[in-house]
């Protein structure tokens, strides 16, 4: 009896042993996980007083770039040099490992002296995070003018601006620069141009057309996958071609009035389409749950794919790594337009902005290092590199580049244009401008269907707002249920998982968002009627 | 008479407080043990439970720790919109019956295997079983995630693959994604992961089973599974309980194989959300992706509440019915 009692305690002690393990396995990774992020963001309690350095000691600064998928992740290359030479800083940058990864840093505390977001803007907007760049503007920097259309963007209810965001520029500015055709942030389709060939060159100038051909490839080359798309470019290149204004989490303006983009009336057809897609076999249902944005490069490049859905700069982009690797095929990008009702609604307020937290251990140097950036001479090289080795400007207003800009691999070793931490849309519009490439004609193509509605991107939320609330939960809803549509088994299912999605967006409350948009719509349109 | 007693009273007293204080000296060791599984506690489980507050304000993550307490008092208003979610249907749903498919399958797999394992003669083969079936456990989710990839999906996967050339199958099984597969992959991962591990403690209470017991019942003309019933499966009964309670305990978590928060978080996608979203990772995402920390907290704290009913009317069943309890 004794002997059973003990050995019963033993089992006890050794149940409990091991579910202390079994715990303490996973709070030892999360004590290794913080450890490491906390290593890789800056060290905020380090010389928060420090002096300013005289002209000729180069000052670190720790910047943290919002984007996992961010190309460069060193401050080095001739133009990161260039800039320290010019500025007297260099940065100790982090990329996000995801994009919690921010968020994280705010709860926490840990933030460096400079972010880079796009996805945080609204919550960086913030006088407890970050210094407003007019304070700092009116105190170190009162020669830094800054146009007041980008001011009036970016303020915020509290009557500060905390950043600006780059790639931005007004209809005017771009009418004014017929060179600078957009950023290649525009969505575009490559296809295989040797296949294309061999289907006997049909011709893709319409949707149905395009589908066509998507049904060949898959007849003909069975083990193909005729579209890939990128995780991030699965929508855009189609809701432009049937007319939708915006994307799936974005607004639409129709007679003055305001309205949540899932309720345009071509958005239907659009889900119809990409239904149809998966119906026939032309996608993979396993495309929409990539987590990776380098699955659909490697589909493309590893003659696995016929045609590959991301930006504009694709075909140029995949042309190189193929050629890089051996290949002998080569892509073409589809024109931009292959509808009748191809529309694009550019509402964009530029991509993403610098922020100059509260941790900032010298926020003078800062907002003068931004200050040079957005120089006539800083924006040029940050974006074309360095003049005289990789361009020289052409009287026509233009940069004649030494290197081709899809060549992502110098474009990067160099450090070109990814450290646009301010910079403006008519600049990098301008290193579209390669006569000859494949993007430049896509671009100038989709430059004549654009249509300007920059005032659409002033519905901008403020951060812990009801209505912010609302949209975020409505656009998790659309991630969850807009696959369903896309996965469904019939047209008819289709349309009613997207009348479900409609449905559950009035349930959280889309009629009280949309109300608040247009009462802000009308409030903020007079900014670009001046 | 009176002041007597009192005397012989603080005596009696000031002795009971030596003694007290003599066996503590001499457990000193184990105190220090449980000291620091105290401390432990303190820091980790009970101070930071203040935050619970949050569930019932409107608090903002710029303002801080302070935040926590300054800020404006709303109610319920957070579990209201929980219970009002259109998708909380679908997560409660998908969070039990995760968690009791892994109570119903993954409780009895490693008792089973243990008892498999006991009648095993073959010495080396039963010690390559054990090592084999409980490898697995070092192993963690996220590399499981990856080989899951490699293995199973619809273009690459070795699975796919193999059956399709073998003529098995005439479209790849899309066990990743399809929603209706979520259940039965996650449950089975989960047993195949942790099964060998949980089978130690089990072996280990079969092993303190007296053998006399067996060479009587031997003697006695019991057949081998009449041994296992009436020997190895009462002499378990201890164990077994004990371990069924810490599951049911944790059954929101996975039981005791855990992990339902890393099978839904790796394995969930858009695709099969409609299974694979759970409590847990709906909180992880409203609280940390969007930055609703009161709204989180909110949702964990029901799920953390249902933990503990479940645990002790549990306790309170294993008593009344078996004798042996956790407390």
């Amino acid at each position: 009896m004794n002997r059973n009692k003990g050995k019963k305690a033993l089992l006890l002690s050794l149940i409990l042993m091991m579910t202390i393990a079994l715990m303490s396995a996973c709070g030892g990774n999360n004590n290794n996980d913080g450890q490491k992020e906390n290593a890789g963001a800056a060290n905020p309690s380090e010389t928060s007083s420090e002096p300013p350095a005289k002209n000729n000691e180069v000052k670190e600064l720790s910047l943290f770039i919002d984007a996992s998928w961010y190309p460069v992740k060193e401050w080095k290359g001739s133009v990161a040099e260039k800039i320290t030479e010019k500025t007297g800083i260099k940065l100790k940058v982090t990329v996000a490992t995801d994009d919690k990864q921010l968020p994280l840093m705010i709860a926490s505390g840990d933030l460096p002296d400079l972010v880079f977001t796009y996805a945080n803007i609204d919550r960086m907007s913030d006088s407890k995070l970050s210094y407003p760049w007019n304070e700092l503007i009116e105190k170190y920097a009162p020669d830094f003018k800054i146009d007041p259309t980008r001011i009036a963007i970016h303020t915020m209810d509290d009557g500060n601006f905390y950043t600006v965001r780059n790639s931005f520029a007004t209809q005017e500015e771009m009418a004014q620069n017929k060179y600078s055709l957009g950023s290649d942030g525009n969505p575009g389709i490559a296809v295989r141009e040797d296949i294309l060939k061999e289907l006997g060159n049909p011709p893709i100038d319409t949707i149905d057309n395009f589908v066509k051909v998507l049904g060949m490839v898959k007849q003909k080359y069975p083990d193909m996958v005729p579209l890939i798309m990128d995780k991030d470019w699965i929508e855009q290149y189609f809701l432009q071609q049937f007319g939708v204004e915006g994307l799936l989490d974005g607004w639409y303006e129709r007679d003055g009035k305001v309205d949540y983009a899932i309720r345009q009336p071509e958005m239907l057809e659009f889900f119809k389409f990409m239904n149809r897609l998966y119906r026939e076999g032309d996608i993979l249902a396993e495309n929409f749950a990539y987590t990776n944005d380098q699955i659909d490069d490697q589909y493309a490049t590893s003659g696995k794919a016929f045609a590959h859905s991301h930006t504009v700069s694709i075909a140029d982009m995949d042309n190189i790594k193929v050629k890089n690797a051996g290949g002998s095929y080569t892509f073409q990008m589809l024109p931009s337009a292959i509808s009748k009702n191809a529309k694009a609604v550019s509402s964009g307020l530029g991509f993403a902005g610098t922020f100059i937290t509260k941790k900032n251990k010298d926020p003078e140097a800062s907002i003068k290092f931004l200050q040079y950036l957005a120089s006539d001479e800083g924006k040029k090289l940050t974006m074309f590199g360095v003049e005289g080795e990789h361009w020289t400007w052409n009287d026509e207003g233009y940069p004649n580049l030494k290197y081709d800009p899809s060549d992502a691999d110098f474009v990067n070793t160099n450090g070109i244009k990814w450290w646009y931490l301010y910079n403006d849309g008519v600049t990098e519009g301008m290193l579209s401008y390669v006569p000859g490439a494949q993007k430049t004609k896509a671009l100038m193509e989709k430059k004549e269907f654009t249509v300007y509605k920059p005032e659409l991107g002033l519905i901008q939320l403020q951060p812990d707002s009801e209505e912010k609330t609302i949209k975020t939960k409505i656009d998790e809803m659309i991630k969850n249920e807009k696959v369903k549509i896309y996965l469904a088994k019939s047209e008819e299912e289709a349309v009613a998982n997207y009348e479900t999605m409609v449905k559950n967006a009035e349930k959280i409350g889309l009629d009280r968002l949309v109300d608040w948009a247009n009462q802000t719509y009308q409030k903020k349109k007079d900014l670009f009627n001046k | 008479m009176e002041l007597g007693t009192r005397v012989t009273g603080t005596t009696g007293k000031t002795e009971a407080r030596a003694q007290l204080w003599k066996r503590f000296k001499k457990q000193k060791t184990l105190h220090l043990f449980v000291g620091l599984g105290m401390i432990f506690l303190l820091v980790f489980a009970y101070t930071p439970m203040f935050g619970i507050l949050m569930a019932f304000k409107q608090y903002s993550i710029s303002t801080g720790i302070k935040g926590i307490f300054t800020s404006e008092w709303v109610g319920l208003k957070h579990f209201k919109e929980f219970f009002n979610d259109y998708q909380f249907g679908m997560i409660v749903r998908n969070t039990l019956v995760l968690s009791l498919l892994k109570v119903f399958f993954a409780f009895p797999a490693p008792i089973l295997l243990a008892i498999l394992l006991s009648e095993v003669k073959n010495a080396q083969f039963k010690r390559f079983v054990q090592t084999v079936s409980y490898l697995p456990h070092f192993i963690s989710w996220v590399v499981v995630a990856g080989i899951a990839f490699a293995f199973l999906s619809t273009d690459v996967g070795m699975v796919n693959k193999a059956l399709l050339g073998l003529g098995l199958i005439d479209k790849p099984l899309d066990v990743l994604t399809n929603p209706n597969y979520f259940w039965g992959f996650a449950t089975g991962s989960a047993v195949w992961k942790e099964m060998g591990w949980w089978t130690i403690i089990f072996l280990a209470a079969i092993a303190g089973i007296n053998p006399s017991l067996y060479e009587a019942a031997q003697i006695d003309g019991a057949g081998r599974l009449a041994r296992i019933r009436h020997i190895t499966f009462p002499g378990m009964k201890g164990t077994i309980v004990v371990v069924l309670i810490l599951t049911i305990g944790s059954i929101l978590g996975g039981g005791l194989v855990g992990s339902n928060f890393e099978q839904a978080f790796l394995f969930g996608n858009s695709i099969n959300n409609p299974t694979s979203e759970i409590v847990q990772t709906y909180a992880f995402k409203v609280g940390l992706r969007d930055g609703r920390f009161s709204y989180a907290a909110a949702i964990d704290l029901i799920q953390s509440v249902i933990s503990v009913i479940l645990i002790f009317s549990s306790n309170y069943i294993a008593k009344r019915t078996s004798g042996s309890s956790l407390f």
